[in-house]
Formats: C-alpha cells, sequence, structure tokens
C-alpha cells in the first residue's frame, strides 16, 4: 500500500517560512516507502497528471502568495476534482487564503484566488498577529501556534476544520479555525503542524489507507505532545 | 525642521531625564529618548545631527560590525556620537542626539554612528537621514517579531533617503538588492576553498531569483544563502564586489582588494561570521575616508566582544558556553556548525528554552524545524543534554536530525543538567544557551570545573 502513496509538497523553495517542511519530513520518516515529490514554481504539479494521496503547501511571504495564485489557477479544476475524490490538502499559514475567494490589502485592492471556499483575507501588515491554539478535531485535541500579518472572514461555519477552545479561527473573533472539504484541510497554524500534532498524523495515514498506522518515534512524539498539550491548557498569560 | 516650542519642551524633559537617569546610575539609553518622541513624535526630525552620519542594520553581526567602526574610529581620534550604551530603536538614537545636544538643539559632534534595528526602519531612516546606511545581512529571524525577509527587506528599502550612500554585502543576495536606485558600495569574501555547490542548510531564504523568480543556480555558497548566485532564467547575478576580500585564518590576514590595489589587515577573528562582519566595518572605514594604515594599525586593538563566549578548564576538560540566540534558526545553525568543528570528544548541553519570553503564549518551538540540528550529529559528540520544559521536543528534534536515542538525556531542570554528564572520556563539554540563560550556563561551567578539582 504505502508504495502507492505519493506526497507532493508545492514550491518547497519558498513555501517553507516557519519549518513548515518539517511537515513532509516527518512523513518521510513515518512513511519510508512512500514516494515524496517537490514541484518548484513553473513546473506542472504532479497532482495535474497524477492522483496523489496528499498535496502539502506551507506559508509564505505576500508576494509569494501573489505568485502561487497564478501558479495554480489554471489547476483550479484539476484541484476540485482531487478535493472531491478525497485526496488530502494539508495548507498550514496563509498558504490556505489561496483557496479563498480574494485577499485584500489595506488599500483595499484585491488579489484574487482560487475561489474554492466561501471566505476571503484581508492584510493588516503593521498589526501582526501572534497566537496559539487549541480545539477540538473529531475525537483528538489540536494545538499550534499563529503568526500571520492577515485574517479570514467570511462564512465558514460549513466548512470549518476545528473548533477553537482557546485562542481564535480564522479571524480574532472567530471561534471556528481554518478550511475543510472532505479531506482538504486549511489552518493558520504555522510551522510542523504535524509534529505538534501526532494523532492527527495517524489520522491522515489511515485516511491514506495505511492500516495499522505506526509513528516515527512514537513515544518521543507523543510525550512532547502530552506535555505540550497540558501547558495549552493550562496556560495563564502573565499580564 | 523648524524648532517648535513643543520640540523645546521635549529636548528639555529628555535632557532631565537623561540626568536623572545618570544621577540614579541606570542606563538611561531609551526612556529619556522616548519621553522626547512620546511629547513630540517628530523629535527625531527637528534635532541637530551630525554633519555626517552612518547606520548599520542587518539580521546579524550588526552589533559586532558597529563596535569594530566606533573602536577603530576612536583609536584614531574621532569623536564619535553613538548608541553603544543601548537602544538601537529610534527612542535610543533619540537618547544619543539628546544627550549630546546643547540645551537649543544644537549638536556637539560631528560624526554619528547609529546601531539600527530593522524593524525601526520607518521611524529613523526618513528622520534622520544618513549618509551611508549599511546593511551586514537579511535572514529569517523571530518570527514573531521579523515574519520574513521579504517584509524586512521592504521595510528597510521603503524608508531610505534617495540619497544615502548604501553600503551592501555583495554575497546576499537579498540585502544586496535594498534600495536599488541609491548609489551603492560592495563588499564581499571571494570563494573560499570551504565553500560548496549545495545547499547543507535547511533554510535558504533566497532560492528564487528576485527578478523572475525562478530557481537561482549557486555557484558556491558559503552558509545559508550566503554566496555568489546566478539566474539561468534572466541571467540575474549577485554584484561585482568594490571591497573583494579574502581570509586565512593561520596567517590571521585579511587581504583586501580594492580599486586596484591590494590592502593588508590583521584578521581578529577564527570565525567566516565575524570576519563579514570586519569587511563590513573595513569598507565602512574607507568610504568613511580613512587610510588602510590607519585602519591596519587600529584593528590590531580591537577586541571582538566575548560575551557570546567563555571558556574554562580544568585538567584536561576545557568547558565552553556558547550563546546560541534561540527563536533565531540561523544563529543556532551556526553555534552548532562551529560546535561540530571543534576537535575532540565532546558532550553537548542544549540550554534553549526561553523561560522568560513566554508570557503571553506557551513557548514556541517551530524555529527549531529551520535550524540545523543535524550538525550535531556527530560520531564524536558522545551525549547531548536537552533542557528546560521544552526538553521533549528538543529530543525529538536530535532524532529526526538522526541522533541515536541513546545519546540524548532529557533533562526538565536547567540548573541540573550538568549533574548528568558522563565526563567519559569528554575532553569539551559545550553549554549552549539562550540570552536569558547566561548566568545559568556560566554556574553550570564553574560547577563541572568545581567537581573535578
Amino acid at each position: 500500500m504505502e508504495n502507492n502513496i505519493i506526497i507532493e509538497t508545492l514550491y518547497p523553495e519558498f513555501a517553507n517560512l516557519f519549518g513548515d517542511l518539517m511537515n513532509t519530513g516527518y512523513l518521510k520518516k513515518c512513511i519510508p516507502d512512500a514516494v515524496f515529490a517537490d514541484t518548484h514554481l513553473f513546473e506542472e504539479p504532479a497532482f495535474v497528471s497524477q492522483d496523489v494521496s496528499m498535496v502539502f503547501m506551507g506559508a509564505m511571504s505576500e508576494k509569494q502568495q501573489e505568485l502561487v495564485v497564478s501558479a495554480l489557477m489554471p489547476h483550479k479544476d484539476r484541484i476540485t476534482e482531487l478535493i472531491d475524490k478525497g485526496c488530502i490538502f494539508l495548507m498550514t499559514g496563509n498558504a490556505m487564503e489561496i483557496f479563498g475567494q480574494y485577499i485584500e490589502n489595506e488599500d483595499k485592492s484585491r488579489i484574487e484566488c482560487l475561489g474554492l471556499f466561501d471566505t476571503y483575507a484581508k492584510r493588516y501588515m503593521f498589526n501582526r498577529h501572534n497566537s496559539y491554539i487549541l480545539g477540538n478535531f473529531e475525537d483528538m485535541k489540536l494545538l499550534g501556534f499563529k503568526s500571520q500579518f492577515s485574517h479570514s472572514y467570511g462564512n465558514n461555519t460549513d466548512c470549518y476544520f476545528y473548533k477553537v477552545t482557546k485562542g481564535c479561527g480564522i479571524n480574532p473573533a472567530s471561534d471556528l479555525e481554518g478550511i475543510r472539504r472532505n479531506n482538504f484541510y486549511g489552518t493558520y497554524t504555522i510551522g510542523p503542524f504535524l509534529i505538534s500534532n501526532p494523532l492527527f498524523v495517524k489520522y491522515l495515514m489511515s485516511v491514506m489507507g495505511i492500516e495499522h498506522p505506526k509513528l516515527a518515534f512514537e513515544d518521543t512524539i507523543m510525550s512532547a505532545y502530552n506535555s505540550r498539550l497540558k501547558q495549552f491548557e493550562t496556560f495563564k498569560p502573565s499580564h | 525642521m523648524k524648532k517648535t516650542l513643543r520640540f523645546r519642551f521635549a529636548l528639555l524633559i529628555g535632557k532631565a531625564a537623561y540626568r536623572m537617569g545618570k544621577l540614579l546610575k541606570m542606563n538611561a539609553s531609551h526612556f529619556p529618548g522616548r519621553l522626547a518622541i512620546n511629547i513630540c513624535p517628530d523629535f527625531l526630525g527637528r534635532i541637530d545631527k551630525p554633519e555626517k552620519i552612518v547606520c548599520v542594520t542587518g539580521t546579524n553581526g550588526k552589533t559586532t560590525a558597529c563596535n569594530m567602526i566606533l573602536d577603530v574610529l576612536k583609536d584614531c581620534g574621532y569623536d564619535v556620537l553613538n548608541n553603544r550604551a543601548g537602544s538601537n530603536l529610534n527612542a535610543g538614537i533619540a537618547t544619543a542626539l539628546l544627550s549630546n545636544s546643547t540645551i537649543g538643539g544644537k549638536v556637539r559632534k560631528k560624526l554619528a554612528l547609529f546601531e539600527v534595528d530593522e524593524r525601526s526602519s520607518k521611524l529613523i531612516y526618513p528622520f534622520i537621514h544618513p549618509d551611508f546606511a549599511v546593511c551586514t545581512n537579511l535572514f529569517r529571524d523571530s518570527l514573531q517579531r521579523n515574519a520574513h525577509t521579504e517584509y524586512i527587506f521592504n521595510l528597510i528599502s521603503d524608508h531610505i533617503p534617495k540619497d544615502t550612500h548604501m553600503i551592501l554585502n555583495a554575497d546576499d543576495a537579498i540585502s544586496a538588492g535594498l534600495a536599488p536606485s541609491n548609489d551603492r558600495t560592495y563588499f564581499s569574501i571571494a570563494r573560499m576553498d570551504t565553500d560548496h555547490e549545495e545547499d547543507l542548510n535547511i533554510i535558504n531564504d533566497a532560492r528564487i531569483c528576485p527578478n523572475c523568480y525562478h530557481l537561482l543556480k549557486y555557484d558556491y555558497l558559503r552558509y545559508h544563502h550566503i554566496g555568489h548566485a546566478t539566474c539561468p532564467n534572466c541571467g540575474f547575478t549577485s554584484p561585482e564586489s568594490d571591497y573583494s576580500t579574502l581570509p586565512d585564518f593561520s596567517a590571521k590576514t585579511l587581504t583586501v582588494t580594492h580599486d586596484g590595489n591590494t590592502e593588508v589587515y590583521p584578521l581578529i577573528t577564527d570565525s567566516i561570521f565575524n570576519t563579514y562582519n570586519q569587511i563590513t566595518a573595513i569598507a565602512v572605514l574607507r568610504e568613511l575616508g580613512l587610510s588602510p594604515d590607519e585602519i591596519q594599525k587600529s584593528f590590531g586593538m580591537v577586541n571582538v566582544l566575548e560575551s557570546r563566549y567563555s571558556s574554562a578548564k580544568a585538567g584536561n576538560l576545557e568547558v565552553i558556553t556558547h550563546l546560541s540566540k534561540g527563536f533565531n534558526p540561523i544563529a543556532c545553525s551556526c553555534v552548532f556548525e562551529f560546535v561540530s568543528k571543534q576537535e575532540g570528544n565532546k558532550e553537548v548541553i542544549l540550554m534553549l528554552g526561553d523561560i522568560y519570553g513566554h508570557s503571553h503564549s506557551p513557548e514556541i518551538v517551530t524555529w527549531m524545524y529551520d535550524a540545523d540540528f543535524e550538525y550535531l550529529n556527530q560520531t564524536d559528540i558522545s551525549h547531548l543534554i536537552v533542557c528546560g520544559e521544552r526538553c521533549e521536543d528538543y529530543k525529538l528534534r536530535l532524532l529526526l536530525a538522526g541522533v541515536p536515542e541513546e545519546k540524548i538525556s532529557c533533562v526538565p531542570d536547567e540548573k541540573a543538567a550538568h549533574e548528568h554528564l558522563w565526563l567519559d572520556k569528554t575532553e569539551k563539554v559545550f553549554i549552549l544557551h539562550q540570552v536569558y540563560a547566561t548566568s545559568a550556563a556560566k554556574i553550570a561551567r564553574d560547577k563541572i570545573i568545581e567537581s573535578l578539582h
């Protein structure tokens, strides 16, 4: 089964701002027989011609977001088709904004995006948002950090990733984090989201068809997760 | 700009606060300037400035480069207004200026050298209008404050006055492009035997061409994105250097080619990172009009600040503490590489947790996946001790770097870390510590030494 798994990373040369590439780096340790493909800007993504198991993209700069919108726009229908087929998409940080309606700059100019979700983003370049987040997804608790210039708005009540119990969702007034349809998961959580959430890695491995998913360095990663979870659940800002 | 009543009041209050701070023996490098700016927001624009102003910014090395420039200038008899005493924000510069001004707002010195925090560019450059703006390099830094290099690049580039002369690092494909329409001088280090053609680091912040966004090709890389880049698609290339240098670490010399002439300076460092800081200083000093002779003589007196590094010995064991700025993956990677290159059997204690820095949020750990912990996976590093609340995360990171589990000890209590050393055929113990753990690291060092006496 693992030999048939193809995991594609989009634009690793820049969509990697906060240790994001270790998401697929960790999957390499967990699923060593899977095929891992990197697609660079100006190359045709592997998912265009192949039924890949998973597509990953990490956080990037604002200019790079615009480049990625241009690069993916011609493949919008294929992406929709893959989402409907159940292909896993994991988009971390501001990568998820690319799949919404548009991104609005402070001068009200807009970058039209793929429009696969009803949400839209607004940039606040002089008001960086830093926070931590804890929430519930199915029977597991997901956690992570946010560090971003933009927030998303619009209705995600029918397509959110997980419900927040600490921190905020797609914007400071929301308790619904990210966007989801089938196995498309978009979250503002930055960096090594999978390493921070090993139970979600197991979940994704099951979605990929792996019968008895085994995590790499399972004892250590679970111990780190449990310790972090305890801290997130009990943390109180000192001022 | 006119000296308004509001400005004069701000100056008076700022000077009074400065005097008071001095009387109370406080490091009044920030507060007086902050007070003055709060009263008069364009205070920096209204106060008299020295005839010549040099500003030094950049992700890494700006403090060291500034210190070198200042030491040489002072040794050569220049009286330099500067903000070495503390803050590199707009308030720090305001403090430096008001403390060197008369009550009427007239500045007392002719030359100023300011270290400038990159993020404060828009609050500083338009007001003080530097003659020279120097950038050592631009890398990704603390993600919460600095976001990414594009953000910092734009902050600097958008606020540098058009007639400021830039002094830039030709080996940095990012910062070399700052303020593209300004006059500029470049410095660089020529190709060295130790350079490589492939990425050896996790991070390279300049993998794509700044003009056409195609993948860059590096003729050689030194560390991260520092090297010589070309774009096979559009022809972009790293700029030609005005001060091309070549260090000789064994002869302790730095040969500089400038305007067709060769100048030889004493090399005052063992590391490539501080060599960049030294050539930054040389380029600035030469552009200010100092002669090679003056600079050569004065460099003989300059010491690189050693507070980041300390060493103590007991018998055959050397215990070394080294600052490893947590949350700055480049700085950590450089220190890890340095440790990997040291000879002898080594044990390493990592005190990288930030016990003071996460009052608003649990400690952020994403940065460690950008740092090259892989350098610590060496056969001559027999044992690694990871400390602090997040020690399991550090252990996981080391496991992902390929370090065998039996080599790793997890010790939540930093103060007890040294008790877990094996000291079996160990020749060097490295204690790599966060800024806030400097004293904890030195205490651990002394306890190790004490236990062996």
